[in-house]
């Protein structure tokens, strides 16, 4: 585990440069418009993209990376507390992975920094200072990989926190105290002590032997070690978010392998609840008032929508197969869903509005986009 | 200077429970200490400039003031330092702060104080501001001796040398900075600059004496011997030669017996007669990258001989035929492999790159290079399609896969029993799963650079339907920094392109150094500061390596030609570098190197004989051709990308990113060689 201070802004300026290429509709009057950034990885393309409440459009697509022929892998996206900013991580790397910091409005790249192997989400800390990325490390033999804390007014990666197995899904807690992420091939929930800069506590997700491991990690008749794969003969759960509910009292859980997602008590870290989805839940969001959880289905093409106080899911069916990410909008209205497609097929953004719980506008946008942000929303009545 | 500010310290604020290191984090404050905060216009140290021994913990005073020069009560701050110092991050939690010197090097502590919430003013972060800095420096451990080099020459009047060594610090290592100045106790026998070049004037002994600034020293005892040099024969004494053909001098020294001289350190020098850019070797090696005439001199002390060169010109580069293109306008194209199918069939496979969607490789039936027809694609779960490989036998290939929906991308297996139409026979992903981005065969052996690993993995394709696992090489296992992204092999080496650690060569069966096939063994390596090291092919002693620079003035990087005739001592000895553009993937034939250059398309490069020196300066280009398509014939109109070349049955194809598969024929494929 590095935790030196490198603070590395080497960055070889090959930034593709930003081009417009939609047109500026006129907001409606009495809705909002929202915008949001979507990184597409197989393009190394980030697209800024507004929704007036009719239509969903890319206002630009912005070039990353730092080697003009070889795909750098544009993964991830956090935007600023204060808006100011926008994060990207670069994932593939010469081998580690590089986060990038533009300016929202003008992005341009403002600063870099390198971390780990295959950054892939990352959240920051309510007052922003911070960015937690995880390093996914999906490369060649399963070993344990980390988390890097990363000093934002200078992007100084100031520590790698060691995790476990492909650690995926980066969330603050609201209180700004703990970060949570959690680890594919390792099953398992890490909370993360953002002031320490250390694992405070591990849960164990297999089907059947839930619970928060030993302080020291692997004890006798414990069948995981610290940072190693899942064993045992549970239901392998194979994480890949996890999310705070606005009042921090739970933690929601997909279970990719598995095929559901789990409500945890956060400060118990026991499972309240199981809550089926379709194949492959992977990315997940929540509305501001706690209500509605939205879960992107990465292998039914769909989205799961849950009423949590009733459990209620209903699916929504997406434009494109291998649906990635999701944002929810400030208002709770809407979210924006990221799906893949495969191979030469360009993906889409779609947007969900949640109440009504259908597709109501979806745009093309270029190779692959996964990870998205909602920047801002502005206006309506 | 060092200034006292223990009278300001009474503003500060003691965090209670908030033991530094403090996280990443900004410091927690009230609104009333941020209130404070907003009033500090200063955050002022107890020193101008902060030095650290490395290893040494140092205390430095600190302190809040506001406008006016008064102190500021009630203030939260912290410091956040980005040399080689630690702690990272602390809060100014007392009238002083801890830090120790980690690294040597040079920085500055920056201290932030926290305001109220609605300011910004801080790269975007709200609640806090940046209000003051301190430049740090962190000293390596003291020098403790200096180690003196052995010259590598007698001392012989009106002979010069450089002297070398290095300054060791108390650990034990070399010091970072500290740098030697040398004097002689006795100019008048031994001369020497400060920078270490020794002259010897008269016969005797003097004391060498090499310093550091800080007074570590270290003497040598030089004995400067009458020149015993009366006659300096050099072979040939005149001679004609083209621009960029290497002539190696026969140098010798002799003294006024006749007996030879081996230990003593010549002058060489080349004058310009009639003309410049003419340069001599400390070898005696001489090449001129223009045309003239030339005198080439060699001396030591009184006793000189010279020679005379005439350099000519060298044969200009000649046409490139076109034969035919395979436009592809809807995706990039990547490598590509040129052979003779089982049914004597010529063909082509060409990759496909992220541009458009790289989840193809094309077949192109090539037998009649002037009518190439594309036959089929087969596809796969990828967005790049990187490299494509056919067996020695032309029974199966390799393509490898990146950007794999599944994420599980590794290499695809194709069965071509009917090359015009090949089909998946296997796959292997395990182990493999980031993405393969090039391969090599070696009869049943496949080499595949595995993404993000620093790893070459060992893949036993004796049954090519079950492609299994044989074994991994690292250049320095365990250690994660390292990027590997190309592989060659031939004669029992593997030429590995590792990004930022340069080339680094494997015995894989040569029987030199012990390794085999499935378990390679290092033999050597050599880098550049430049790093970004890409591809490399072997031809006789050399092997020739490239950069791929992306720049915002789009690619750039150049061939490196490193001389292996000593194998376990690789050494760079010329370039080919076309300053417009960069180089990309080659290939050697018949003194012949091919080079996808890019924005400058296909070169053709003489590398017959000895290389020294710039070889494009020299003239060495015997041809290009501008991989350039006309408008709806690629991606763009008029816009070379060349990716890869391969000579095949006389003709040459060039794969070129933005236009697809490019057939030409050069007309003077073979060099002469004078």
């Amino acid at each position: 585990m590095r935790s030196d201070t490198r603070h590395r802004a080497l960055f070889v300026g090959v930034a593709l440069g930003a081009f417009v290429v939609g047109a500026h509709a006129t907001a409606a009057q009495t809705h909002p418009t929202y915008w949001a950034y979507v990184a597409n990885e197989s393009s190394d393309i980030v697209s800024l993209v507004r929704f007036d409440g009719e239509e969903v459009v890319e206002e630009k697509a912005i070039g990353v990376g730092f080697h003009p022929a070889d795909l750098d892998g544009a993964h991830g996206i956090a935007v600023s507390p204060t808006g100011e900013h926008w994060y990207v991580s670069i994932a593939h790397g010469r081998p580690y992975g590089q986060i990038w910091k533009m300016a929202t409005g003008t992005d341009r790249l403002v600063d870099t920094t390198t971390v780990g192997l295959f950054p892939a989400t990352m959240s920051t800390t309510p007052d922003g200072a911070s960015l937690f990325v995880v390093n996914f490390n999906l490369h060649g033999d399963h070993v344990p990989s980390s988390v890097s804390a990363v000093f934002t007014p200078f992007m100084a990666e100031v520590e790698q926190i060691e995790t476990c197995v492909m650690p995926h899904g980066s969330r603050m807690s609201h209180d700004g105290q703990r970060h949570y992420s959690t680890c594919m091939m390792s099953d398992q929930l890490v909370e993360t002590d953002v002031v320490g800069m250390k694992v405070a506590r591990r849960m164990v997700l297999t089907g059947g032997h839930e619970h928060v491991m030993s302080e020291r990690g692997a004890s006798p008749g414990e069948e995981h070690d610290m940072a190693g794969m899942a064993v045992g003969d549970g239901d392998i759960c194979k994480p890949t978010w996890v999310l705070p509910s606005p009042d921090d009292t739970r933690l929601y859980v997909p279970c990719n392998g598995r095929g559901d997602v789990l409500e945890i008590d956060r400060q118990t870290m026991e499972v309240l609840r199981r809550m089926p989805t379709g194949a492959g839940p992977y990315n997940a969001d929540i509305t501001p008032d706690g209500g509605t959880l939205v879960v992107t289905l990465k292998g039914n093409q769909a989205v799961a929508i849950f009423d949590l106080e009733t459990g209620e899911e209903i699916r929504v069916e997406t434009t494109e197969p291998v649906t990635h990410g999701v944002a929810v909008t400030p208002d709770g209205r809407y979210a924006f869903v990221s799906n893949e497609s495969v191979g030469a097929t360009r993906g889409t953004v779609d947007v969900i509005d949640i109440g009504a719980r259908r597709v109501v506008a979806s745009t093309p946008l270029h190779y692959q986009p996964g990870g998205l942000a909602v920047w801002k929303m502005e206006g309506g009545r | 200077m060092t200034r006292t500010l223990a009278s300001a310290l009474s503003g500060l604020v003691v965090l209670a429970g908030l033991a530094a290191p403090a996280s990443a984090q900004f410091p927690p404050a009230t609104a009333e200490q941020r209130a404070a905060g907003a009033r500090v216009a200063e955050v002022r140290f107890g020193t101008e400039e902060l030095v650290i021994p490395r290893g040494e913990l140092v205390t430095v005073e600190t302190g809040l003031y506001d406008a006016e020069g008064d102190p500021v009560e009630g203030a939260v701050a912290m410091i956040f330092a980005q040399a080689g110092v630690s702690p990272t991050f602390s809060t100014i939690d007392g009238p002083t702060i801890e830090l120790t010197g980690m690294q040597p090097g040079s920085g500055t502590l920056m201290a932030i104080v926290m305001v109220p919430e609605d300011e910004s003013g801080m790269f975007g972060v709200a609640g806090a501001r940046p209000a003051g800095r301190l430049p740090v420096t962190v000293l390596d451990h003291p020098a403790e001796s200096i180690e003196i080099d052995e010259p590598a020459y007698a001392a012989y009047t009106g002979t010069s040398m450089q002297m070398g060594g290095r300054v060791l610090t108390t650990q034990g290592g070399e010091h970072a900075t500290a740098e030697i100045s040398w004097r002689s106790s006795s100019p008048s026998v031994a001369m020497i600059t400060g920078s270490g070049i020794l002259t010897g004037v008269s016969a005797g002994s003097a004391t060498l004496m090499a310093e550091t600034e800080n007074g570590v020293s270290a003497e040598y005892t030089v004995t400067v011997a009458e020149n015993p040099v009366t006659a300096i024969s050099m072979s040939p004494a005149s001679t004609q030669t083209r621009r960029g053909d290497v002539i190696a001098f026969e140098i010798s020294a002799h003294d006024a017996s006749g007996n030879e001289v081996t230990d003593v350190a010549l002058d060489l020098a080349v004058h310009g007669l009639e003309g410049t850019g003419a340069f001599v070797y400390d070898d005696g090696t001489f090449v001129a990258e223009e045309t003239g005439a030339f005198r080439v001199l060699a001396s030591s002390g009184t006793a000189s001989a010279a020679a005379i060169v005439e350099v000519t010109e060298r044969p200009a580069p000649t046409e490139v035929e076109l034969l035919d293109h395979g436009a592809r306008s809807e995706v990039a194209t990547s490598d590509l492999w040129v052979f003779e199918g089982a049914d004597g069939e010529d063909y082509a496979y060409t990759g496909t790159h992220a541009q458009g969607g790289g989840e193809r490789m094309f077949v192109w039936k090539v037998t009649d290079p002037a009518n190439i027809i594309l036959m089929d694609s087969v596809v796969v779960d990828a967005r790049v399609v990187n490299d494509v490989k056919v067996s020695e036998d032309a029974t199966w290939a390799i393509i490898t896969r990146e950007g794999a929906s599944t994420r599980r991308n590794g290499i695809v297996v194709l069965d071509l029993a009917d090359p015009a139409h090949p089909t998946i026979m296997a796959e292997l992903t395990d182990s493999l799963t980031g993405g393969i981005h090039n391969v090599w065969i070696m009869g049943d052996v496949v080499y595949a650079v595995n993404d993000g690993t620093s790893a070459m993995n060992i893949i036993d394709m004796s049954d090519p339907a079950n492609p299994t696992h044989a074994g991994r090489f690292e250049i320095r296992p365990g250690e994660t920094d390292k990027s590997l992204h190309d592989v060659w092999a031939q004669d029992g080496y593997a030429y590995l392109s590792y990004w930022d650690d340069g080339l680094v060569i494997v015995d894989v069966g040569a029987g030199t150094h012990g390794g085999s096939p499935t378990e390679p063994v290092f033999v050597s390596s050599i880098s550049y500061p430049q790093g970004n090291t890409h591809v490399a092919w072997r031809h006789n002693d050399y092997v020739f390596v490239g950069d791929e620079i992306g720049t915002a003035d789009g690619m750039r990087g150049y061939i490196h030609v490193i001389d292996v005739a000593d194998i376990d001592n690789p050494t760079e000895v010329a370039k080919y570098e076309l300053p417009e553009a960069g180089a990309h993937n080659v290939w050697v034939e018949d003194d012949v190197l091919y080079i996808a250059y890019y924005q400058g398309g296909l070169r053709i490069v003489d590398v017959s004989g000895t290389l020294r020196g710039d070889l494009y300066r020299q003239g060495r280009e015997l041809g290009f051709f501008r991989t350039e398509a006309a408008e709806g014939q690629g991606l763009a109109a008029n816009s070379a990308n060349a990716w890869g070349p391969q000579p095949f049955k006389g003709n040459l194809f060039v794969s070129d990113m933005t236009s697809g598969l490019w057939v030409v024929r050069h007309a003077r494929p073979r060099p002469v060689t004078f």
